[in-house]
């Protein structure tokens, strides 16, 4: 059928792949976000060295999630009407630009107060690290503990509101399909509370595996505290979305309960259809059932390629539900009776499969530059409330912060060396 | 130190794997790129490109010509407002212009979010409505063509189509010499047709208007529902909306259209091209605030029928002898075949033959 973009015929499902990946990732950005709130607000102490990692992951997505929508749409020059035109708070979709805006504009104040102590003592050295890192900390020179004290209760703050936020940025995407009362599939309420749990899932898992995969690559041994904590929080969610899953298939897939056309979509193209696969078997089967099980075997829950699997399975999962929401969702016709509209996902162009991994690869290069700048490895020594009870094997004191940074500085200085205590 | 430089191979082979996407993501977007950097310059843009004189230049954008040619050559693919080829041969270049004769030329008063809020409804000079005479209609297709035609509307998509429903069942015929031949066996009809055009409803209560995130789509107070086309941004949301599926992304414009009713007829006292057009005057089109017009009248001595009413839009469209299990055609489970189901459903496959080749019934829809 062609690029997404030409299409024929009078019923058409218009949103594509990006659609479906701009929740995906929105869902990252919420989840992640939550999990640095863990130590921030909820001071969960062994989540501490995680946090400053969460709140990097958690912008590179934030800033990456709108292009999706931006590429997906079809005027995309006309992006500033968003913010002209008297919209609010009329459409779900219109309220993106305001979550958006205020929450990009929280998490920098977050990613400064939380790297400030980190930097200023970066910038007490000289060579242009330190300069730039002077210029990170905007001129603040403090790293005292009291300073730090100071920070750790802004950053409390900063991330109650931030929670707020994300579960509004979250709730709203769900919002945008369950307020959709033309498409029997997507008007229930529970979409939005769908959307959030599933968020914390991809958010979760995927914070394992950059935990995972950072420390292994500064060359450190990922916290075993950090990794079977976060498995035991995806396994609550993950029990709680297959709750909500189980509410869906009741009130969604019992004739006798729902609505006619709810029914017939849900039988006809999630259970019996196109979408059985990638709903039983992916979205339940693979993100669901899958990691759960793992879990209960207590030498699959230990190991780290036990981890690995069960928090992949568990984002390919979150995928598929999205791509089953979307795509299952405008599969089923408003105006022909016994009807599945067809559609497929391009490879290349127009709301592809390349763009899509496009977007991707812009979130893990923004992630790599903020990384890189942002010495996460020390923020936490930096902020952590008696620097010598953290646990010395994760982030020691004297450790390479960030991913190391790339060009390598003017010989003689390290640009990490300014960790120590001032 | 051992990971050291394996650090930083990794780490460059990921940038340059982030930057290799980051290329791909925008070259795939060429046109948006070009688009987005056009954003600052006035509507005016094309109009200015074909030399004209543009009524309010705005700012930088009086003198940016030949940046907007610049900017064109390197979108080439957007096809859309901003494409002057299209804009200025087709009339379509001088939004502003047109469409405050298009919006209001009647200096209505209107709103974009007022539409369940009518102050006083017996002031307002019109409130446009359609009444369909089903028992007239004899499907012949001319107000799909006249649309097509008077609207401009590109191949492939409608404003208005009519549908041809059957309902009923085909009986498997124990003989084994009914008329249609299928591997189970051979059926006989036990069937009903009848047709059934379909526009935008104009709806009372449009969800289409509601979630239009720029408010580019808007509800005038006389009853049209339009679309304010250089405003939209293409984000499909209506179209999501629409419970009658009565929108489309126009592949020229690049934008969301539907059924205007004719405004640009109706404004100056004429009626909509597919009332016209109607051979058997099935459709009669008027304003319900004058109870002497024709559709008050029929709306008043016949027993009427709107689609999908439980969906809460007050449509504006009224059907005489509209079969009860149309109303809501999605769930309308005894109809065999709506010939309008579109090309890209299983319904035109199984009709084309192309999923009796493949699979039994429509299965590779939906993925790819
Ligand atoms: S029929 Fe659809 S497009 Fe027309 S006003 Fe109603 S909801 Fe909007
Ligand atoms: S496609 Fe255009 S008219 Fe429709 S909701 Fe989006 S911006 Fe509004």
């Amino acid at each position: 059928m062609g690029g997404a973009l030409n299409h024929s015929g009078l019923e058409n499902a218009y949103w594509g792949l990006m659609v479906v990946t701009y929740p995906f990732i929105s869902g990252l950005v919420a989840g992640s976000f939550v999990v640095s709130s863990l130590s921030h607000v909820f001071h969960q102490r062994r989540f501490d060295a995680l946090a400053p990692l969460a709140v990097l992951t958690s912008l590179a997505l934030l800033i990456a999630a709108p292009l999706t929508v931006l590429g997906d749409s079809r005027q995309p020059s006309n992006f500033l009407e968003l913010l002209t035109r008297d919209h609010l708070p009329y459409s779900p979709l219109s309220t993106f630009i305001v979550i958006w805006l205020t929450y990009i504009a929280l998490m920098l104040v977050e990613l400064y107060v939380a790297f400030r102590v980190t930097n200023a003592r970066i910038g007490e050295g000289d060579g242009w690290w330190a300069r730039l890192h002077r210029g990170l900390a905007l001129g603040h020179r403090n790293t005292s503990e009291r300073a730090a004290r100071k920070d750790r209760k802004i950053l409390f703050g900063l991330s109650c509101a931030g929670i707020v936020l994300a579960f509004l940025f979250h709730g709203y995407i769900g919002f945008v399909f369950g307020a959709t009362k033309a498409r029997a599939l997507w008007a229930t309420p529970l979409m939005p509370v769908l959307f959030i749990v599933s968020a914390m899932v991809s958010g979760i898992a995927l914070m394992w595996l950059v935990h995972f995969l950072a420390t292994r690559y500064v060359g450190r041994r990922p916290d075993r505290q950090v990794a079977s904590g976060l498995l035991s929080y995806l396994m609550l969610f993950l029990l709680l979305d297959l709750f909500l899953d189980a509410l869906d298939l009741l009130t969604s897939a019992v004739p006798e309960y729902a609505q006619g056309s709810a029914y017939y979509g849900f039988s006809h193209l999630l259970l019996h259809g196109p979408f059985t696969f990638s709903y039983l078997g992916v979205q339940l089967g693979i993100g669901v059932v899958l990691p759960l099980a793992l879990w209960l075997v207590p030498v699959v829950r230990r190991s780290w390629p036990g981890g690995a699997v069960m928090t992949l399975a568990a984002l390919v999962g979150v995928y598929a539900m999205r791509w089953n929401v979307v795509l299952g969702g405008q599969a089923e016709s408003k105006v022909s009776s016994n009807t599945v509209v067809t559609t497929s996902v391009p490879l290349t162009g127009f709301d592809s499969v390349q763009t899509v991994l496009g977007v991707f690869a812009v979130a893990l290069l923004l992630f790599l530059l903020l990384a890189w700048l942002f010495p996460w490895g020390q923020a936490h020594e930096a902020m952590s409330a008696s620097p010598s009870s953290s646990d010395p094997a994760v982030f020691p004191g004297t450790g390479v912060g960030a991913l190391g940074p790339m060009p390598a500085p003017a010989p003689g200085e390290s640009p990490v060396s300014g960790g120590g205590d001032a | 130190m051992r990971g050291e430089q394996s650090r930083r191979s990794a780490l460059k082979a990921f940038g340059a794997v982030g930057i290799a996407g980051a290329v791909s993501l925008l070259g795939a977007r060429l046109r948006g790129l070009g688009a987005v950097a056009r954003a600052t310059m006035s509507k005016n843009a094309p109009a200015r490109l074909a030399g004209k004189t543009v009524g309010r230049p705005k700012g930088a954008g009086a003198t940016s010509a030949a940046a907007a040619e610049a900017l064109y050559k390197l979108s080439p693919g957007w096809a859309a407002w901003t494409q002057p080829g299209l804009n200025v041969r087709d009339g379509w270049s001088e939004p502003d212009e047109w469409m405050p004769a298009i919006e209001n030329s009647h200096g209505l008063p209107y709103t974009h979010n007022t539409f369940s809020r009518f102050e006083a409804p017996g002031k307002l000079a019109h409130h446009w409505a359609m009444v369909i005479d089903l028992r007239k209609c004899i499907g012949c297709q001319s107000c799909v063509v006249a649309c097509k035609s008077e609207n401009n509307v590109p191949v492939g998509v409608y404003r208005t189509w009519v549908q041809v429903i059957e309902v009923g069942q085909w009986d498997r015929d124990p003989e084994g010499d009914g008329p249609v031949v299928l591997e189970g066996g051979t059926y006989e009809p036990s069937v009903r047709r009848f047709s059934l055009p379909r526009l935008c409803n104009h709806c009372d209560d449009p969800p289409c208007v509601e979630v239009c995130p720029v408010k580019a789509t808007f509800k005038r107070d006389d009853g049209l529902v339009l679309i304010d086309y250089p405003k939209c941004i293409g984000c499909g949301y209506c179209i999501q909306a629409c419970p009658y599926d009565a929108r489309f992304f126009n592949p020229i414009q690049q934008t969301a259209d539907k059924c205007t009713f004719c405004v640009h007829l109706i404004d100056r006292g004429l009626l909509p091209a597919c009332v016209t057009s109607c051979v058997a005057r099935a459709r009669v089109f008027g304003d319900l605030n004058d109870p002497d017009s024709e559709v008050a009248t029929l709306l008043a001595a016949h027993a009427t029928e709107r689609l999908d009413i439980s969906a809460g839009t007050h449509p504006q469209v009224f059907y005489i002898n509209l079969d009860g299990d149309m109303v809501d055609a999605a769930t309308a489970f005894n109809t065999i075949y709506p010939y309008a189901a579109g090309t890209n459903t299983n319904q035109y496959d199984e009709l084309t033959g192309r999923v009796l080749l493949q699979a039994p019934t429509g299965g590779e829809g939906g993925v790819p």
